[in-house]
């Protein structure tokens, strides 16, 4: 079961380093990361190495943090395929929250997180259609 | 050029006699209500010994004693309610009987006759009609001088200026901050007010400084006047300048004055600066004594240039509470904390700052979110920021520009927390 972290900040300069000089200084490795505004304020959400380390950490910091059930599967990297993937979505009516996505190694695989309310169907759906996920022992450990 | 002249010039020594008169008429009155019932006074024979005899009514004693605490009438001769904003902490409820009405009219027709306003003139009241006493104040005050009155309310400043160009206006009452604001307004659709019939502006509900009203003055081609009132007392119509613009008349025929020290709560002498504590002398629905109304200014009785005899204060200097006016509404920091304290989701440190955004104050409140209980999504806190918005605006009647904060961002105080930052 996969997590990303999803942290409250203030849109203002400055604002986000502050969690990225945490993560960088305890040796965290980014995978993705992913920012939703709101004007004034907004929401960042990242997914690192180390996740639930990283959550405490934050939280100690003073961070306004909580963690948030993802699926992050595997695409290969080539055109027409996060198209396909958004298409069996639609077909079974699932509503994403939050979509963003990394390469893995350039022009073979890339992996696509996803943030859905109904959350068990999500990877049924996508488990039923052949998709693999990205392991969550690289999430545990590096 | 007086609306009633015996009274308006009566000699100081006859208005005293009359006002000792009126007091022990007042106190026995009063006695009627349940807050007062139980005071030992009766009758007194000089104003020192009223002074020395009669403690001082704070406005938390009307909020303590909400909702008909001071009603000294039956319900059935009471015909008028009014209220200050919000539900927090129990508003301020002012009651009023058909006299009370009929006196508080005559009180502001008294002041827009002394500014030179005449049966004939035509009068647009940009004020708040309802519970705000400022609308309606002025709108019995303006149809008993006779004046054609606009009941047309604040805001949609374009539609002011219609009215203004349409039927002529030449009294108008106005925030002096929507006065400047409007304005530009006036710029943008290429009028000059000047060219309009424009003659008198009532200006009041809000501090405002001499050289506010001298830009007012010369934007518009019109006398500005400064306008003195407050609801606890029956609202507009305590006071106001006279054509000589040299101090706020008040009207002692209505009102006893004090200048306290608002630490000590001692009497100060004529000309000194303090806090200014009334007196209702008319009042039947809800008499005060020695109301404190938390405003600073001076008194002096010295005689003005117009001829009237009833004592000048200053221009309102400032609070001695931590009252705040943004745009002619009052409200308390404590309104706010209440309010947003009670929501889900909202941290323990919040700050209020107040600012002034072309011509008019914004309020701002910056609350820190809640870190327990902040389950990651942006909607949730943008539902947060639209829930603490609207209650705030249910119970102050401002609507505020919230902003949310992280945890530990907002100062942190040692002791008493200055919570408030007012950069207007």
């Amino acid at each position: 079961m996969a997590y990303h972290l999803s942290i409250f900040v203030e849109n203002k300069p400055g604002k986000l380093e502050k969690v990225t000089k945490i993560l960088a200084e305890n040796n965290f490795n980014i995978y993705g990361i992913y920012l939703a505004s709101a004007g004034e304020f907004g929401v960042v959400k990242i997914l690192t190495s180390n996740l639930e380390e990283a959550y405490h950490l934050l939280r100690k910091e003073g961070f306004t943090v909580s963690k948030r059930k993802v699926t992050i599967v595997l695409l290969p990297d080539k055109p027409g395929e996060m198209h396909k993937l958004l298409t069996i979505l639609s077909c079974n009516n699932i509503n994403l929250e939050d979509c963003y996505g990394f390469v893995l190694e350039a022009k073979a695989q890339a992996a696509i997180v996803l943030e859905a309310e109904k959350y068990p169907l999500l990877e049924e759906v996508l488990q039923s259609k052949g998709y693999r996920f990205f392991p969550d022992e690289k999430l545990a450990s590096q | 050029m007086y609306w009633e002249e015996n009274i308006e010039t009566l000699g100081v020594e006859e208005l005293k006699k009359q006002q000792l008169k009126l007091l022990n008429l007042t106190i026995t009155q009063a006695k009627k209500s349940p807050f007062y019932k139980n005071y030992a006074v009766d009758k007194v024979d000089s104003l020192t010994a009223f002074q020395e005899r009669v403690p001082f009514t704070r406005k938390q004693d009307l909020r303590d004693n909400f909702p008909y605490g001071f009603l000294a009438t039956d319900l059935k001769n009471s015909i008028r309610l009014h209220s200050s904003s919000g539900t927090t902490g129990n508003p301020t409820v002012v009651f009023h009987t058909k006299k009370d009405i009929e006196e508080w009219t005559n009180q502001v027709a008294r002041c827009m006759y002394m500014i030179g306003m005449r049966p004939g003139d035509v009068f647009q009241n940009t004020m708040g009609y309802g519970l705000f006493t400022g609308g309606l104040g002025f709108h019995y005050g303006a149809e008993a001088l006779g004046a054609l009155t606009i009941p047309i309310g604040p805001g949609n400043s374009k539609r002011q200026i219609w009215f203004m160009q349409t039927f002529g206006s030449n009294v108008v009452h106005i925030l002096p901050s929507y006065a400047l604001r409007l304005y530009s307004h006036f710029e943008e659709e290429k009028i000059d007010p000047k060219g309009l019939k424009l003659r008198i502006f009532i200006i009041g509900s809000e501090p405002h400084s001499e050289e506010m009203r001298q830009q007012i003055e010369q934007l518009y081609g019109v006398k500005a006047y400064n306008s003195y009132g407050l609801s606890e007392v029956c609202g507009p119509g305590v006071g106001f300048e006279c054509q000589h613009q040299c101090g706020i008349h008040i009207w002692e025929d209505y009102y006893l004055v004090e200048i306290i020290d608002p630490q000590t709560g001692k009497v100060l002498p004529d000309g000194e600066e303090g806090e200014l504590v009334l007196t209702t002398l008319k009042r039947e629905a809800m008499p005060l004594l020695r109301y404190r109304t938390g405003d600073l200014t001076r008194a002096t009785s010295s005689k003005c240039a117009c001829g009237r005899s009833h004592l000048r204060i200053d221009r309102i200097k400032g609070r001695a509470d931590d009252m705040l006016i943004i745009n002619g509404v009052n409200l308390f920091p404590i309104q706010i904390e209440k309010t947003i304290m009670g929501i889900p989701g909202v941290g323990k440190n919040y700050l209020i700052e107040i600012k002034k955004e072309n011509y008019m104050d914004k309020l701002y409140v910056k609350v820190e979110v809640d870190k327990e209980i902040f389950e990651g999504t942006l909607a949730g806190l943008t539902q947060l920021q639209n829930r603490i918005t609207e209650e705030l605006r249910s119970e102050i009647t401002v609507s505020p520009v919230v902003q949310l904060s992280e945890p530990g961002s907002l100062p942190v105080w040692e002791g008493k927390a200055k919570r408030v930052n007012d950069l207007r």
